[in-house]
């Protein structure tokens, strides 16, 4: 009987490193461990056999199964893998072909998010604004203290925002965070140049919540800010309307009505004219013609300090706008998570 | 929070003509969000009070009864009702045929119509409670029970609203808006602010003087309870408080208890100040406010069990706490059916402390929520006066037995001065100081003027850290204004110079380049990583910074590279796309070092932007992938006008194929990116079955970019040139890069050579094995003159024979 194992063991070996392909690998395993398999046939006949015998080769045949499965399964990995293999003289110094139009499916183009974030860039560089860009680890210094954010506020506790590991349980610049808002930019902008500033800060910004059709964990805001020697609060409006008209394409009524965040005094929300109803109300402004589309308001004095601004001197208007829900109502999106599937078939919507 | 409009009037007398919508909008540009209202009579369009004349049994139902009716205006109506309850004389809520009424108090709102029940014409409906949402004001056991309204005053025919007096409209006000105002919860609050707006006289709420023995009550912690008036009332029963004050509560959607229970939350809805009454036969000893021991047991009024910490206040009695403070009462001195003493708690207490100790017990009550947000202590005063003129109406026998009101420090007038012609810039607008007295007096403010300053006291209703600084001022004045009425001022600025961003410009350009120039598509991905691609692409996690509280257990590590989730990106579109080119530009946050780049005090992670790319087409287009995706990093430096970089062979990324693969180096020779084929074992472990793909990254803020565009002009040549194709065997180790480099490297006089390109590279049948054949052009010409055919033939000849030289070149048999 062991010689018959022997040999069943040696045919197989053979067979399975010859096999070049998938299917005649699959072969081999019908041969050896399939239902009339050599090794199968083996196993059904331990039962008759004696009592002496039984244990032996039934242990030694089971083995034996075990040994050509692993055989078979690696040899599958291998064939796999070397289905793709090039060859080793690959010549990649060959000069590249230049890919236009290279997808077949349509021609390439940016994310939408992008797109909305370039048509305010050149808005805002024609009114002569810089444009900033934040890193997205930041901390709670510049996330939280740096904007007059209380010791105490719910939103520094809260679980709103992803700490990072190891960074958590600090204060100040060495408890990190991935940024849960813009606004903390702003101060690092002030503070690598000098005043006057007027500047645009678009980026990504992240929040530890559920997500659903319109919440996301990660999503974008744009903020513009001016800080000058004189800036009544009313100046403000051109900024909120140039964003708008931009955006739509044309001139949208807007209010500024009391608002209040801890980094500006006074604040701000900010309404546009439902576009819907044409403000006589209807139910995507909930009835009552207005639309709250930004926060904003003067820089609260303690940012400016923090910036090394001296507030007696300067003041300003910012205003943030959440960049996602704007190209949700300029294109009719009603997911927000669809900005972050990379799914083609959402994005070659957009050209 | 729900304010009832009735309730604001009992504090300020609103003219007729002041329409609702123009209230809320008022209130919504100026003070707190108004988030909608809702007119309760609109619940009870054609529900009237009915008087039954006369009843009948139904003829063939046992349970139905014929009701006649008067519905007023001389009308009586016949009307089929299954209530078990009903009798002649009483006065019953009919809802009329137009009605809409719940059935049976579940499921949505029907329309009644004139029906015939059982074959009997009905006329509308006799409502039980639940049937028009009144249940709560008029609850039952037995089922069929019919509102009974005999009590109530209005004749036959009455609105029911009017009839109970809930004809009110209910303002819906948006919480997150009252942080900052906390004298604002409480319908005195509203009350005093629309008194403001439109210039009208508050109802003033007396504080009352209360002549008693003086109980003890220690304050421990002076800090966190800044105040404490314990009032001792006796001779009180728990019964229902009276349908007025019911309905109140009812309107506003809180949940009603007991006459005692009901007086603290009618108190602290019209004042905002929270209230408490304890049963003071459970007190032992006198009263206590002091932190909790270490470990200190308390059971709540909703019966859940709190092991307390130091960091939290508790009211105490001699034998241990009795209520959590600011937050929830105790279940030992609860208000109990025999309860007939209370000891009545109206206190201060710090917000911070009550803010904590209700977020480590999950405990938001409306105690808490208030406290949180700051009060002002001298408030205490009018709750006082509101809630003894409530036990004094209801119980009419009470005494007053005990009284104490600890107040240590009183509040101070927040005082804020402010510079008049720092007021004018910020607003835009002079205002004259008559209309800035006028504004700020019918706030509460005391105003005084000194030459150009502006010295402004707060109320202490608004000292409690709203009302601080100068912007605060200028910002009551402008919202009293009106922020409608300024008028959008042009925005005034000089120029110093053009606005120059090389590297902003270069990440547009780039993306541009790609998507415009390459067909590529952008996408975006997020910056934590799943488990499965980290390890298929990078390797290993060893050193990444990751997220406390992930998204996912498996995604909290930080992206190093983008080309994880790309590839995560690639294989979600495998699954609809055969063939598809993507990118992305991001943050990449590297292993290791951190730096203060901005504040010494702060330490972040080295964090850069690169773009990556992924080349996705079917297993066999690995050539032509590879040299896309080459072609589309070779043509970008020129294109966006950076400085050239190279492809070198200096170290294999992780998930690149053994051969095909290249890195990125800048001028400096290091490294600042890879090209190469995605492995197809990595591919396999991120589930890319059938499809080749090729992936690009590179470091953006690697980039080098000319300070202007750097396209240099070559003289039009003078002599034409030659195009001379040349197709030649070489040994498959020969790479093009040898090749050129021989065709190229005979440079000086008399040389004819003026470019040369790769055309095409071909293995496989007619070829000898382990050969290829090799195209490639050649730009043949001189400056000095036209060459004629020989002299192309020749310098062609000499190229040949370089190459079958120095690279074994053979020419291909004919």
């Amino acid at each position: 009987m062991k010689e018959k194992l022997d040999a069943i063991l040696k045919d197989g070996c053979d067979k399975i490193a010859t096999a070049k392909t998938v299917a005649e690998l699959q072969d081999v395993k019908a041969s050896l461990i399939g239902k009339q398999g050599a090794v199968t046939e083996i196993l059904k006949e331990v039962p008759k056999m004696e009592a002496s015998l039984r244990a032996e080769t039934g242990r030694a045949a089971n083995q034996l199964k075990q040994q050509l499965t692993a055989m078979l399964d690696a040899r599958v990995e291998e064939i796999q893998l070397k289905a793709s293999e090039i060859s080793p003289d690959f010549d990649y110094t060959v000069p590249g072909i230049f890919p236009q139009l290279f997808n077949s499916n349509g021609f390439g183009g940016l994310h939408p998010i992008t797109q909305m974030c370039y048509d305010l860039n050149d808005t805002f560089r024609s009114m002569g604004f810089e444009i900033f860009q934040e890193s997205d680890i930041s901390s709670e210094l510049y996330a939280f203290d740096n904007l007059n954010f209380p010791a105490e506020h719910p939103a520094r506790e809260s679980m709103d925002t992803y700490w990072l590991e190891g960074h958590d349980s600090g204060s100040g610049g060495k408890r990190l965070c991935l940024r849960p808002h813009l606004t903390g930019a702003s101060v690092r902008f002030m503070q690598k140049n000098k005043p006057p500033y007027r500047f645009v800060y678009p980026g990504r910004v992240y929040r530890n919540e559920e997500t659903d059709a319109r919440h996301e964990r990660a999503f974008f805001q744009y903020e513009v800010l001016i800080v000058d020697r004189e800036f009544p609060f009313s100046a403000g409006m051109i900024l909120i309307k140039s964003i708008l008209s931009k955006v739509f394409g044309r001139d949208v009524p807007v209010r500024m009505r009391v608002g209040f965040f801890p980094f500006v005094e006074p604040g701000f929300e900010i309404d546009m004219g439902c576009l819907v109803c044409e403000g006589k109300g209807c139910s995507v402004c909930k009835h009552v013609g207005w639309i709250e589309i930004m926060p904003g308001g003067s820089p609260h004095p303690n940012v400016l300090r923090a910036s090394g601004l001296d507030p007696a001197e300067y003041t300003g208007f910012y205003v943030n706008i959440g960049l996602d829900r704007l190209v949700m109502m300029r294109s009719g999106i009603d997911d927000v998570r669809l900005f972050h599937s990379g799914d083609l078939r959402f994005l070659e919507q957009f050209a | 929070m729900k304010l009832s409009l009735n309730w604001i009037k009992e504090y300020v007398e609103l003219p007729a003509d002041l329409e609702l919508s123009k209230i809320a909008y008022d209130l919504t540009m100026a003070t707190v969000e108004v988030e909608g209202w809702e007119d309760i009579s609109k619940n009870f369009e054609k529900i009237v009070v009915g008087q039954i004349l006369e009843l009948e049994k139904h003829p063939d139902a046992d349970k139905l009864t014929l009701c006649k009716v008067d519905i007023g205006g001389g009308e009586v109506k016949e009307i089929v009702c299954g209530g078990c309850n009903l009798r002649v004389d009483m006065k019953v809520a009919v809802s009329l045929p137009g009605a809409m009424v719940r059935w049976h108090g579940v499921g949505e709102l029907v329309e009644i119509k004139k029906s015939k029940v059982r074959g009997i014409e009905s006329f509308g409906m006799i409502c039980a409670s639940s049937e028009i949402g009144l249940f709560d004001l008029f609850p039952f056991t037995q089922e069929a029970t019919i509102v009974d309204l005999s009590d109530f005053r209005a004749p036959a025919g009455t609105n029911v609203a009017a009839a109970l007096g809930i004809d009110d409209v209910i303002l819906e006000i948006d919480n997150k808006s009252l942080t900052n105002r906390p004298d604002l919860w409480g319908h005195y609050g509203i009350a005093r602010e629309l008194s403001a707006f439109y210039g009208l006289p508050l109802k003033k709420i007396e504080p009352c003087a209360i002549d008693a023995p003086e109980m003890e009550i220690t304050l421990e912690d002076t800090a966190r309870s800044p105040r404490y008036i314990g009032v001792k009332i006796e001779g009180l029963t728990v019964k229902p408080s009276p349908f007025e004050i019911q309905t109140r509560l009812w309107r506003v959607g809180l949940r009603l208890i007991n006459a005692i229970v009901d007086i603290t939350n009618y108190v602290m809805l019209a004042t905002g100040q929270p209230t408490h009454a304890f049963d003071s036969d459970k007190i032992a000893g006198h009263i206590t406010v002091r932190r909790a021991r270490n470990g200190e047991k308390l059971l709540l009024l909703d019966d859940n069990e709190l092991t307390l910490t130091p960091e939290d206040l508790v009211i105490a009695d001699d034998e241990g706490s009795v209520g959590l403070a600011g937050v929830m009462g105790g279940k030992r001195d609860s208000v109990l059916p025999e309860t007939n003493k209370i000891i009545l708690e109206i206190a201060n207490f710090e917000p911070i402390g009550i803010r904590r100790t209700a977020t480590r017990y999950d405990a938001r009550t409306d105690a808490a929520t208030r406290y949180e947000k700051g009060i002002d202590p001298q408030r205490a005063d009018i709750a006082l006066a509101v809630a003894m003129k409530l036990f004094a109406d209801l119980y009419p026998g009470i005494s007053v037995t005990g009284f104490r009101d600890n107040f240590p420090v009183p509040l101070e007038r927040k005082k804020v001065t402010v510079s008049l012609n720092w007021l004018e810039s910020r607003l835009g607008k002079r205002l004259s100081n008559e209309e800035i007295r006028t504004k700020l007096e019918l706030l509460g403010f005391d105003v005084e003027f000194a030459g150009d300053e502006l010295h402004a006291i707060a109320p202490t209703w608004r000292s409690t850290g709203d009302i601080s600084i100068p912007d605060d001022i200028m910002e009551e004045l402008a919202r009293m204004h009106g922020y409608e009425n300024f008028e959008a001022a042009p925005i005034v600025t000089s120029f110093t110079g053009a606005i120059n961003q090389p590297m902003v410009a270069i990440d547009r350009n780039i993306r541009e380049f790609l998507a415009f120039r390459c067909g590529m598509r952008e996408v975006f991905t997020y910056p934590w990583i799943k488990d499965e691609f980290v390890n298929a692409i990078l390797g290993g996690n060893d050193g990444l910074h990751a997220l406390s509280a992930p998204p996912a257990p498996d995604e909290k590590f930080l992206r190093p590279s983008l080309l994880p989730n790309i590839c995560k990106a690639v294989a979600g579109n495998v699954r609809y796309f055969n063939e598809f080119s993507i990118f992305e530009s991001a943050q990449v946050f590297l292993p290791g070092e951190f730096v203060s780049e901005y504040d010494s005090r702060e330490a972040l992670p080295i964090q850069r932007r690169n773009v990556a790319g992924a080349f996705v087409g079917g297993a066999e287009d690995v050539n032509a992938l590879f040299r896309r995706a080459k072609g589309a990093l070779e043509a970008l430096p020129r294109h966006i006008h950076i400085e050239n970089y190279s492809f070198e062979r200096i170290e294999k990324p992780f998930y690149a194929d053994d051969v095909v693969w290249l890195n990125i180096a800048a001028q400096g020779g290091e490294k600042i990116g890879n090209l190469a084929l995605l492995s197809k074992k990595s591919a396999l472990a991120c589930g890319i079955k059938n499809n080749a793909v090729v992936f690009f990254e590179l470091e953006i803020d690697a980039l080098k970019p000319f300070t202007s565009r750097d396209n240099k002009f070559t003289r039009l040549p003078e002599y034409p040139l030659n195009e001379y194709d040349l197709s030649l065997l070489f040994d498959l180790s020969v790479k093009w890069a040898e090749i050129s480099g021989v065709i190229t490297a005979k440079k000086g006089e008399g040389d004819l050579l003026r470019g040369v390109s790769f055309v095409d590279e071909y293995r496989g049948k007619q070829i000898p094995d382990g050969k290829k054949s090799v195209t490639f052009r050649l730009i043949i010409g001189s400056q000095e003159k036209t060459l004629n055919s020989a002299e192309i033939e020749n310098f062609a000849n000499s190229i040949v024979k370089r190459l079958s030289k120095q690279l074994g070149a053979e020419t291909r048999e004919k």
